[in-house]
């Protein structure tokens, strides 16, 4: 035995002679620029430490259809705008929010959501059905009937019944599916507007628009920023920025009825009226489109002018950190998803550069140690980023050439309308082969100007719409409880985390 | 690189070369050129009112089986089942006329179409459509 003692010291003894000079002696790598560069990430994320303490406030930044592969385009667009290394670029969310988790978005009934189920499965804390909003399992996909017993109860709703502010940002529609889960509880989430309710839901179900301005938890939402203006306005109401459109209800001027709910409030339509709003601002409804807000690249050109997603945030904040109590804000880039589906790559990736411009703006506009501030997405596209383009060639540029001898980009899409097919009922059997090819070949990029913001990238199965995908979303956070976004995690599990971080967690 | 490049190349990858010269002495509008701010029309689109001009774009899909015209659109018309309804038309579409039958084409190609540019709030007769701008006696081609 003791013999074997002197042995473990004498073992010991070499090990601890041994460590340090191994430890001292550089690596011949140690001077070059990466290694260099990771030890200094290193250090910064050993001085990353968890909050463990309550949040006062709750900023939710969700972009709707934020896949990994958008992340990391609009990164290395991002960078390529500003001159500078694109692939070694981050985007301000990848820096200033260093708590990351993958995020499952399965739902209850589908390997791949649509953002009804997931938008609840973030403000509830469940899974759910694809296109329902603010209901549980129980619910039947548009049957009025299920609705009224299987609704939740949003960490908007606690908030606002625990005397916290609350505030809902989209530059989609403020009625479409991720905001509408803030508030709204509904089995069709089609249903924006009372014209859009089926025959057997007209007097049961309230459309999604009345159910914002009749929304009856604590003193209301204290600010409300997007676009959707029609579905607030009757359909015999032309549109103040446009005269040839109207609104889209057939009964109740929402407009008119929640100035006289809040006669201290103030609606507004256009940048001017928004530029107007100050932080004393006790209510605030505006809507600064018919339908969805401008994309970011065409936001100049918007009629009655609009703000930017950076200046609404800013702008929610100033007039949400009045409650001394805090409050809990959700900040949707709601556009990121449509232009996917439209197979527009460069609007995609220019909106979520404007995100994370207000995500910036947002850690800047708070105190970070006493508010949890999160970015997530939905759910994925099936957009992906192809090989082998060389460093700094332009994101949005060509990546090769294919083996049918043509071009392809880096940038591409599963599916969507930049497939090529036949015409609808053509007869192959009567086309030459020539006919053929030519209808089904895909274009010769040689000559295009594929980082042109209207081009659209190829697809290979052609679809009206390019399709979300089923594959894991990330989460970044910051602040109290932030540490707790690790590993992979359920996506409802991003409502518990920030239910817990404001004190708001019903849970038995 | 010029939109005028990606057209000519697509021309020059697809289907129609033949139809290209047709087109060639004809003044071109873009959409993104067209209105200034909202729905003011640009000094470009202006300068070409009542003239024979050529537009790419795409064909949405034609809004019942007899019509007498398409709307152009700026990207396919693709029907996304979560970002608009069928009413909820872009600002920027170019509602086109034709004369006789036309066979339309799918949404998703590229087309290139000629007509006399006309400008101003008109109301469709039979369908009530709204539009802003528009091409008279068009034809078109696939790029």
């Amino acid at each position: 035995m003791v013999k074997l003692s002197r042995a473990l010291i004498a073992s010991v003894s070499t090990i601890a002679l041994t460590l340090p000079v191994l430890a001292q002696t550089a690596v011949p790598q140690a001077d070059d620029s990466y290694f260099l560069a990771a030890q200094e990430q290193l250090a910064a994320k050993e001085a990353v430490k968890p909050n463990t303490g309550k949040a006062k406030n709750v900023i939710m930044f969700i972009v709707d259809g934020l896949s990994i592969p958008t992340i990391t385009a609009a990164r290395i667009h991002e960078g390529q705008l500003a001159g500078v290394d694109g692939e070694s670029h981050s985007l301000a969310f990848e820096t200033l929010l260093p708590h990351t988790a993958l995020v499952k978005t399965y739902t209850h009934d589908s390997q791949v959501a649509d953002s009804a189920p997931t938008a609840t499965a973030i403000t509830s804390g469940i899974k759910s059905l694809n296109g329902t909003i603010g209901v549980d399992q129980t619910a039947v996909l548009e049957d009025c009937s299920t609705q009224a017993g299987s609704t939740t109860m949003s960490i908007f709703e606690q908030a606002e019944e625990a005397g916290l502010a609350t505030g809902i940002i989209s530059t989609a529609r403020i009625t479409h599916a991720t905001p509408a889960a803030a508030y709204a509880h509904t089995v069709g989430r089609d249903w924006e507007n009372d014209k859009s309710l089926p025959e057997d839901a007209v007097g049961k179900c309230a459309d999604i628009a009345a159910q914002l301005v009749d929304w009856s938890f604590g003193d209301g939402f204290e600010v409300v920023f997007g676009g959707g203006r029609a579905n607030f306005m009757l359909d015999s109401q032309k549109d103040p920025e446009d005269e040839t459109r109207t609104g889209a209800r057939k009964e109740r001027d929402l407009i008119a009825d929640w100035q006289a709910k809040y006669n201290d409030g103030q609606y507004v339509w256009n940048k001017e009226g928004f530029d107007a709003l100050t932080a004393d601002t006790s209510h605030v409804l505006g809507l600064f489109n018919g339908s969805h807000m401008q994309y970011e690249a065409d936001r100049e050109s918007d009629a009655g002018g609009e703000p930017s997603i950076a200046e609404m945030t800013t702008k929610a904040i100033e007039i949400l950190e009045k409650n001394e109590d805090g409050f809990v804000l959700m900040v949707e880039g709601g556009r990121v998803d449509h232009a996917h589906h439209a197979g527009n790559a460069a609007r995609a990736l220019t909106d979520a550069i404007a995100v994370s411009e207000a995500m910036k703006a947002a850690y800047e506009a708070v105190n970070p140690e006493e508010t949890l501030i999160l970015l997530t997405a939905d759910h994925s596209h099936v957009f992906s980023i192809a090989g082998y383009p060389t460093r700094n060639n332009p994101i949005l540029g060509i990546a090769g050439t294919g083996d049918d001898g043509l071009p392809y980009t880096t940038l591409g899409y599963m599916n969507g309308p930049g497939a090529k097919t036949l015409e609808e009922g053509a007869d192959v059997t009567a086309m030459s082969g020539e006919e053929v090819r030519a209808a089904l070949q895909r274009a010769d990029l040689t000559e295009v100007d594929t980082t042109d913001i209207d081009f659209l990238q190829q697809a290979l199965i052609p679809m009206g719409s390019e399709s979300h995908a089923g594959d894991d979303v990330a989460v970044f956070a910051q602040g109290p409880q932030a540490y707790l976004f690790d590993g992979v995690i359920e996506q409802n599990l991003i409502y518990h985390v920030m239910a817990k971080a404001v004190g708001l967690n019903a849970a038995k | 690189m010029q939109r005028r490049h990606f057209v000519v190349g697509l021309a020059a990858a697809g289907t129609l070369l033949a139809a290209k010269p047709a087109f060639a002495d004809l003044p071109s509008l873009r959409f993104r050129d067209m209105y200034s701010r909202g729905k003011d029309l640009s000094d470009q689109a202006i300068a070409l009112e009542g003239q024979r001009i050529a537009m790419t774009g795409y064909m949405a899909p034609p809004l019942k089986p007899e019509i007498n015209f398409f709307v152009l659109t700026k990207t396919p018309m693709a029907t996304c089942p979560f970002c608009d309804d069928a009413t909820d038309w872009p600002n920027d579409i170019v509602l086109s006329y034709f004369e006789g039958d036309m066979k339309f084409t799918r949404f998703s190609n590229l087309i290139r179409v000629e007509g006399t540019f006309d400008t101003g709030i008109e109301t469709d007769g039979p369908t009530g459509f709204v539009s802003k701008v528009r091409l008279l006696d068009t034809n078109y081609t696939i790029l």
